[in-house]
């Protein structure tokens, strides 16, 4: 079961990046916002269907749910608009490793002291060197 | 100028990691669908403002352009729907990191074959050095997460 959750993760960055690659394009002609709005919107139709046949969960405990809970959709549009700002002034490479960096120094923090409702996993010596890895691997692609 | 963006970049990640971790904890209660649902409604009102003030573009022009180029928000979906999945199973970091790993692995091929236009940047020393620390970064936050684990169970 484990394996399936890292598969997951890995199948969702490559999306991340081909989505990342036709939407750059997408973007020439109709603007940015306006495409990642275009992501939003038309992804939003195509769930509320995939929901009406295979939604087995419970919708309406966004109603009971502390409203912090509901700030994910706002974070993803903080993530994209800053992202658009900020590569025409420093470029694509400096913007891509600012983010992963700022992603993974708050994965461990998060993790660590269990915030946001997640499951208290302590910094050890593997996750550290994880990060170093990530680190070299990001300064030589970029 | 450049300092501070590079600060509200960095800012920028922080809230992707912090979406993942709150969109897990929403799932365990609501639902994988329900809650990728949701982030994709919530995140349509706010982008419908924001386009309103800032909006430059034409979202019209939607109806021109190749349809290949609309095909990316299955993509939008599909990621969505792995993350909420992947967080409660494997946690905040595992995920993100191999997220991060999904995404460089195939840009580096994006690159190398020039897809959708991009500039065509073939693989060298560097980025194949860079694909054997990435493998090397999912083999030590494997490790680091089972360990975790371990000894948060016992």
């Amino acid at each position: 079961m484990r394996y399936i959750a890292y598969l997951a993760a890995l199948l969702g960055g490559a999306a991340l990046s081909l989505e990342g690659a036709i939407y750059g394009e997408l973007g020439k002609t109709i603007g940015k916002l306006e495409t990642s709005f275009y992501n939003f919107f038309v992804g939003s139709i195509i769930l509320a269907v995939l929901w009406l046949f295979f939604g087995k969960g419970r919708l309406s405990y966004t109603l009971e749910a502390p409203k912090w809970k509901l700030l994910g959709g706002v974070l993803g549009v903080v993530y994209l608009t800053t992202i658009v700002i900020s590569v025409p002034f420093v470029g694509v490479g400096i913007t891509m490793v600012a983010v992963i960096i700022g992603q993974l120094a708050m994965s461990i923090i998060i993790e660590h002291y269990g915030w946001l409702g997640s499951q208290v996993a302590k910094i050890n010596k593997e996750k550290i060197l994880a990060v170093i890895s990530m680190i070299i691997a990001l300064v030589l692609v970029y | 100028m450049g300092f501070l963006m590079i600060l509200s970049t960095l800012i920028g990640g922080l809230t992707l990691s912090a979406q993942s971790a709150i969109n897990g904890t929403f799932s365990r209660k609501a639902g994988t669908i329900e809650t990728t649902l949701l982030t994709f409604l919530t995140g349509t009102l706010f982008l419908s403002i924001v386009i309103l003030f800032f909006g430059k573009g034409n979202v019209l022009a939607i109806l021109e352009v190749p349809r290949w180029q609309l095909s990316a928000v299955f993509l939008g979906v599909l990621f969505l729907l792995f993350i909420v999945m992947a967080v409660p199973r494997i946690g905040v970091i595992a995920t993100n990191i191999t997220i991060i790993i999904g995404q460089l692995v195939l840009g580096i091929v994006i690159d190398h074959f020039g897809w959708f236009n991009s500039l065509v940047i073939p693989i060298d020393a560097k980025r194949a050095a860079a694909l054997v620390f990435m493998a090397s970064a999912l083999y030590f936050i494997y490790k680091g997460n089972k360990r975790s684990m371990e000894q948060a169970q016992g």
